[in-house]
């Protein structure tokens, strides 16, 4: 009886200690990792892809060694990113394909997350074969003789159906749409992650083995495994504002950065050399191939880029 | 259906018609008779009838969006979530500030000196050689966040476990109500607790921690009320017989009595903390495990490998020091061991200051060796040689296309073909043969729910996918686990290698995996073996080596052959052990069924990834609802009894 | 050395109030075991009908008697006879069902929590069947326990229990845990840890059935050696009868919860109550229980002077003894009185068990009807 009884106070005494002290706003608390050893602190958010590391790289060297801030990353897929941008768990996103209902909540009606500009890099999201079947059979690349094609890319796990394979499910995809409103004996396989989509490509490709990929641009896997990408239906306005709907292309978008409102307005040089920065798909594609082909460190790598490359990222501290 | 009423001859069979089994399956059969032709005219389809289920996907999405929208208004976050995130955040930046103020040096001193007063000189060494190793692997920082994560985490589960271990040990009514639930938790998949905690408190460190700490505080429950309710009865009555206060007989007897269990309980509930610390890096957590999940990204092993070494070290030192410092109780307490503390304690303090005034707080660079490229040539030989073309035996991508084709798809295709009501059935005869009526009713229920969350067919995809990997984990687990049993040579080195992959975050070895498999759902099968294979291998080979020696003495002294020793006596007496070891080899398999997404395994755990990824906490936390219900009735088909035993080896 | 040697006599017992009384006493288990001894007809059921009737069980029925001050009382039973359960009610480790328990007049069942843990600190400590001992303290620290419950500061309560811990011969073995200590050396700690408290009563549950034979004897005797040198009343539990004969100045045999006969060892030995304690007894060597008192008949007027002379209190054996030397029938002399006589042929009636000779008085238990 006893024992219940402190129990039962401590619950409440702590409970009133919590509460007791006023309200505590969640969404503007930082992270522990921040700030440590007296020096400021950048969270950048890495997305899983090796473009968005690229851009991280770069930033995270020229805000080191420039700036003297010292800069954490957290990888988080798009999506929570935008979450974790708003609450100022991550201080930037720099590098955006398109949420306009993120926007809409965020930037529009909680004004918590704030454009930073384009990045420089256009994005396109497609279906990719590698160039030797393309060379192979060129009238491949057009989605109407995908049917003809379709025992080339069967696999045990697409059973009698061709293959087509999706990658990581942070993705913007159409494709199990496409695949049902263009009436294609394909099925969709999911690698699950990008790791899983790359690792299997490459195997194919040593193979010389044909396959068929939703893939995009820009993407260092390019320089390694030659792809061409199959024409679907043209992109028009609006045609894919269905998702089940959908019979059309993938568009092509300017990719941008955002930044935590809060950082924006306070961050001193790190916000502005943040929205400053804007480098073109074959910078980004240097680095990225640097990381992921040559398995150099992102440190390295960025490295590299900047000394070769100070007329380019001295713009971004002017 | 006609599996289960097709019944045997009852002339001349007395005595199956008296076998409870039999019983209850022919009341089930009787019951089936009546039920079935109901459901089946009123809601005829092979699948999960449509009419029967309920779409959360809008409510959830609906709360999901209200979440977001009042996050830094509403009083409930304001007043209550809020402040439970600021203390989070508060203990673990205060833990980790202290770790960098007193440097690598220190933090090294202060680990291999604890380990010296608790657990000896040897682990002392080991326990700094971890330490240094994290540091040589480049991953200093890294491995103090995820240290600064873990204590707070343990801390606090420490602390919320004894609690309600406290209650559940000391009240019957609190036990009722906690044991089921606990126990439930307890075969829960980590991933199942991320999207929950994920909704309330947004991406980061807090969610994270408090994930970790559901996880895995109920085991520290669990024995802290073992602990309290096992406690020798007689010594308990003497204590009282002496006119103790409640209070006295908790402090000075109870509570010690249960010492033993605790520390179990803090040894279980790091390990798991750990595995969740890494497993939380994909709602950022930071740390180790996120240095593991970005070098995916970039498909580098070596990368992975190298943040993925630390964490076995720090699981395997933790592991051994706690262990170490629970066989140590009871003995004789050590002369002057207050004296030692204190020179271990200078010992730490001198260290760390000297650290800092020579200025040498953070892990040297130039001391940092990298270990990424060699480790990605060896895994880019491995895959290039294995992966095709192999003769004779054919390549790794062959015998995973015939396994998909000759195993996955008949299993899959087959459980989606059964009408759902013979489904219903199977499951509630395998639960009632082996368990009580109430397992059964779990058992079933649990499946039924599968079929209203509207995930009935991709849960059928997932099972068949359990089962296999089950299936081939069971037949390699038992074989490794009785060869161990045979030979202590075989034990002692196989020792370290269950420990690393037992430990060893599932995301290091993804890529490997996909290199050897392919994309599909035979990699996903695979990743699980290994994660599960330690288990059974470790559960039969206790199991084996724990059967009675004069039952062994006595059928030697009859002459029997080793292999008729195997068959007759071990195996028989080990049983208990070898159920054991299905159940948590079903369970292991379950808990990496997410990690399998990530490879193409699809189904349950694609959907979960899709949900952490997209933020569609709807899919996320409707796919996580059903694997947390194919647990519990996996569990509750596999449990023979009123398991009490400890979670796992 | 048996207790029987010095047996308290009887007047001053009588006139002190009991240590112990213990009256109608009831303990049934069982889903509302209350209904169970307010039901005469329930009452009547013998333990199976109970069983199947209520669903409860009666550990002790009906039960009373009392601990006279000074005394070493037995409860002797087999298992399951419900003594383990009666010695605990009497400090309510048990809650009784029903009945009264009162020591030194005061009623236990009506004392509150602070008056009970008061009873249980100074004045009944108790010692258990598997010691009961704390794994995780030092010998000195469990015989200094309940001084420590009980508030005593830490250097005090260290040297009473050095004391006592001297006083069961434990000299040097302070500093050890329980499980370096064999079980003899255990149950002396559990002793003393009894002892410690000072406390009124030491109540013994089966203490020494769980040690070897050899060891046994040797803790019955320090037991004796205790008892005389202190003179502290003493209830103690057994199921060996040997071990109840030689340390209980009364025993109390219980059968399935009820005091089927309470006497001294003697009477029990010497005129069964009924045919189980007879066949409890059978193979008791009579003639070491037996006294001279119990087996003499009247002198005669012709034969006084003659023969040897022997005390009343001694045993049959030792009256064989002298008989056996002298040839002769013995005198039983009282204070210089001949009270008696016994020949060879009374002795021998009494080793074959077929002389019944009229008991002095052999108590009924006071609850039997």
């Amino acid at each position: 009886m006893r024992v219940r009884k402190t129990a039962l106070v401590a619950a409440l005494s702590s409970l009133a200690l919590l509460t007791g002290c006023g309200a505590a706003d969640m969404t503007k608390q930082a992270s522990p990792f921040a700030n440590a050893q007296g020096a400021k602190t950048v969270t950048l958010s890495v997305q899983s892809w090796v473009g968005a590391q690229a851009n991280v790289a770069v930033a995270q060297y020229i805000l080191e060694h420039e700036l003297g801030y010292r800069v954490d990353t957290v990888q988080v897929d798009e999506v929570p990113a935008w979450d974790a941008l708003s609450q100022g768990r991550v201080d930037a996103l720099l590098e955006d394909w398109g949420h306009p209902e993120q926007e809409q909540r965020y930037v529009k009606d909680k004004k918590t997350i704030t454009d930073g500009g384009e990045l420089g890099v256009t994005g396109h999201i497609g279906w990719f074969v590698p160039t030797y079947l393309a060379k192979q059979h060129p009238d491949i690349t057009n989605w109407k003789n995908l049917n003809k094609y379709s025992h080339l890319f069967r696999t045990p796990e697409s059973g009698d159906k061709g293959q087509l394979m999706d990658g990581s499910p942070s993705y913007v995809t159409n494709d199990k749409a496409l695949v049902k409103n263009l009436k294609l004996d394909y099925q969709v396989v999911f690698a699950g992650s990008e790791a899983a989509q790359i690792t299997q490509m490459r195997q194919f490709a040593k193979e010389k083995k044909p396959f068929l990929t939703y893939w995009y641009t820009p993407q260092w896997l390019f320089k390694k495994v030659p792809m061409t990408e199959v024409k679907l239906p043209p992109y028009k306005e609006g045609c894919d504002a269905d998702p089940e709907k959908v019979a059309c292309a993938y568009p092509h978008t300017p990719l941008k950065k955002y930044l935590n409102s809060g950082f924006a307005k306070n961050g001193g040089k790190a916000a502005a050399f943040l929205k400053k920065f804007e480098w073109t798909t074959e910078d980004q594609n240097e680095v990225s191939l640097m990381i992921a082909d040559k398995k150099m460190t992102p440190e390295d790598a960025a490295k590299k880029w900047a000394d070769s490359h100070k007329s380019t990222w001295k713009k971004w501290l002017s | 259906m006609a599996t289960i009423t097709a019944s045997p001859p009852r002339i001349g069979l007395p005595g199956l018609l008296k076998s409870r089994a039999f019983q209850k399956l022919l009341l089930l059969a009787v019951a089936a008779a009546i039920l079935v032709p109901l459901a089946n005219a009123r809601w005829a389809s092979g699948t999960w009838p449509s009419a029967l289920t309920v779409d959360f996907s809008e409510p959830l999405a609906k709360a999901s969006d209200w979440i977001i929208d009042n996050r830094d208004s509403h009083p409930l976050f304001l007043y209550f979530f809020g402040h439970v995130s600021n203390v989070v955040v508060i203990a673990v930046r205060a833990v980790y500030l202290t770790l960098l103020a007193i440097g690598w040096a220190g933090v090294t001193a202060l680990g291999a000196l604890v380990a010296w007063r608790v657990a000896g000189v040897r682990l002392a060494l080991g326990t700094a050689v971890a330490f240094l190793a994290c540091g040589l692997l480049g991953m200093w920082v890294p491995t103090m966040q995820t240290l600064a994560l873990m204590v707070v985490a343990v801390v606090a589960s420490v602390v919320v476990g004894m609690l309600l271990g406290l209650a559940a040990g000391l009240s019957d009514r609190m036990d009722r109500v906690l044991r089921p639930v606990l126990d439930t938790m307890q075969v829960l998949p980590a991933f199942a607790y991320l999207l929950p905690v994920v909704l309330v408190f947004g991406i980061g460190v807090p969610a994270a921690v408090l994930a970790t700490v559901i996880y895995a505080a109920p085991p520290m429950a669990r024995l802290t009320s073992l602990g309290l309710r096992g406690a020798d009865k007689e010594v308990l009555e003497a204590v009282a017989s002496l006119g103790s206060t409640a209070r006295q007989r908790l402090l000075t007897a109870r509570l010690p009595l249960a010492r033993k269990e605790l520390l179990l309980g803090v040894n279980q509930t790091i390990m798991m903390a750990l595995s969740m610390a890494v497993i939380a890096a994909v709602i950022g957590a930071g740390g180790l495990g996120d240095r593991v999940y970005q070098a995916l990204a970039s498909v580098d092993v070596g990368a992975a490998l190298a943040a993925g070494i630390p964490i076995v070290l720090l699981a395997v030192v933790l592991d051994r020091v706690t262990g170490a410092a629970g066989e140590k109780l009871g003995a004789e307490p050590e002369p002057r061991s207050g004296v030692r503390w204190l020179v271990a304690l200078i010992g730490v303090v001198a260290v760390a200051v000297a650290g800092r005034l020579a200025g040498r707080l953070d892990w040297p660079e130039a001391w940092i060796v990298g270990i990424a490229e060699p480790v990605n040539r060896a895994v880019d030989w491995m895959t290039a040689h294995l992966y095709s073309g192999v003769p004779v035996i054919g390549g790794t991508a062959d015998w995973a296309g015939h396994f998909t084709t000759w195993v996955l798809d008949p299993m899959r295709d087959s459980l989606q073909a059964l009408p759902w009501w013979g489904v219903l059935l199977i499951v509630a005869a395998l639960a009632w043969v082996i368990g009580t009526w109430r397992t059964a009713l779990t058992a079933v229920l649990a499946m039924a729910a599968i079929g209203v969350l509207g995930v009935w067919k991709p849960s059928l995809d997932t099972l068949s996918q359990v089962l296999a990997a089950v299936a081939v984990t069971l037949v390699v687990g038992f074989a490794v686990g009785i060869a161990a049993a045979r030979s202590d040579r075989l034990e002692r080195a196989l020792r370290p290698v269950l420990d690393v992959f037992q430990t060893m975050p599932q995301f290091v070895y993804l890529i490997p995996v996909v290199a050897l498999f392919g994309v599909g759902r035979a990699p996903a099968v695979a990743a699980a073996i290994v994660y599960a294979l330690p288990a059974v291998v470790r559960i039969t080979t206790q199991g084996l080596r724990q059967v009675d020696p004069a039952a062994l003495e006595a059928s030697g002294s009859l002459g029997a052959t080793s292999w008729q020793q195997l068959k007759q006596v071990q195996l028989p007496l080990a049983r208990p052990a070898l159920l054991l070891a299905v159940n948590q080899g079903l369970v292991l398999v379950l808990a990496v069924v997410v990690i399998g997404g990530l490879v193409g395994g699809g189904a349950l755990g694609y959907d979960v990834v899709f949900g952490l990824a997209q933020g569609d906490l709807a899919t996320g936390l409707v796919a996580g609802g059903a694997i947390v219900c194919l647990g519990l009735m996996l569990d509750r088909v596999t449990q023979p009894t009123e398991r009490r035993a400890k979670k796992g080896a | 050395m048996t207790a029987t040697l010095e047996p308290p006599t009887e007047q001053t017992m009588d006139t002190t109030t009991p240590v112990f009384s213990v009256e109608g006493l009831w303990k049934v288990f069982g889903p509302k075991a209350d209904r169970v001894p307010a039901d005469p007809e329930l009452t009547a059921l013998d333990p199976a009908e109970l069983r199947s009737r209520t669903g409860c069980t009666a550990a002790v029925r009906d039960v009373s008697f009392d601990v006279r001050k000074g005394e070493v009382f037995v409860v002797m039973g087999l298992s399951g006879s419900g003594k383990s359960t009666l010695v605990r009610c009497l400090t309510r480790l048990i809650e009784p069902t029903a009945g009264t328990i009162a020591i030194d007049g005061e009623d236990v069942r009506a004392m509150d929590r602070s008056r009970l843990r008061e009873l249980r600190r100074h004045r009944a400590a108790m010692v258990f069947q598997h010691f009961g001992l704390l794994p995780h303290r030092t010998v000195l620290d469990n015989v200094a326990y309940g001084l420590e419950i009980q508030g005593m500061g830490k250097a005090e309560r260290r040297e009473r229990a050095a004391e006592v811990v001297a006083k069961v011969g434990l000299e040097g073995m302070e500093h050890r845990r329980p499980g370096q200590l064999s079980g003899g050396q255990q149950q002396r700690v559990g002793l003393a840890r009894a002892l410690a408290a000072d406390p009124e009563v030491l109540l013994f549950d089966e203490p020494f059935s769980a040690l070897d034979p050899m060891i046994r004897r040797d803790m019955q005797d320090e037991v004796v050696r205790l008892h005389q040198e202190e003179g502290r009343t003493m209830v103690f539990i057994t199921h060996d009868l040997n071990e109840a004969l030689k340390l209980g100045d009364r025993i109390a045999l219980m059968r399935d919860g009820r005091v089927v006969q309470l006497g001294t060892p003697e009477e029990i030995v010497g005129s069964p109550a009924d045919d189980y304690v007879r066949e409890f007894v059978r193979d008791v060597p009579r003639e070491q229980v037996m006294t001279v008192r119990t087996a003499m008949r009247r002198p005669s007027a012709d034969q006084d002077g003659s023969g040897p002379a022997v005390r009343p209190e001694a045993t049959v054996s030792e009256a064989i003894e002298a008989v056996a030397r002298a040839g002769a029938p013995a005198r039983v002399m009282d204070k210089g009185r001949c009270v008696g006589v016994i020949d060879s042929d009374t002795l021998l009636g009494v080793v074959a068990g077929t002389e019944q000779p009229a008991p002095p008085g052999t108590e009924q238990p006071k609850g039997a009807v």
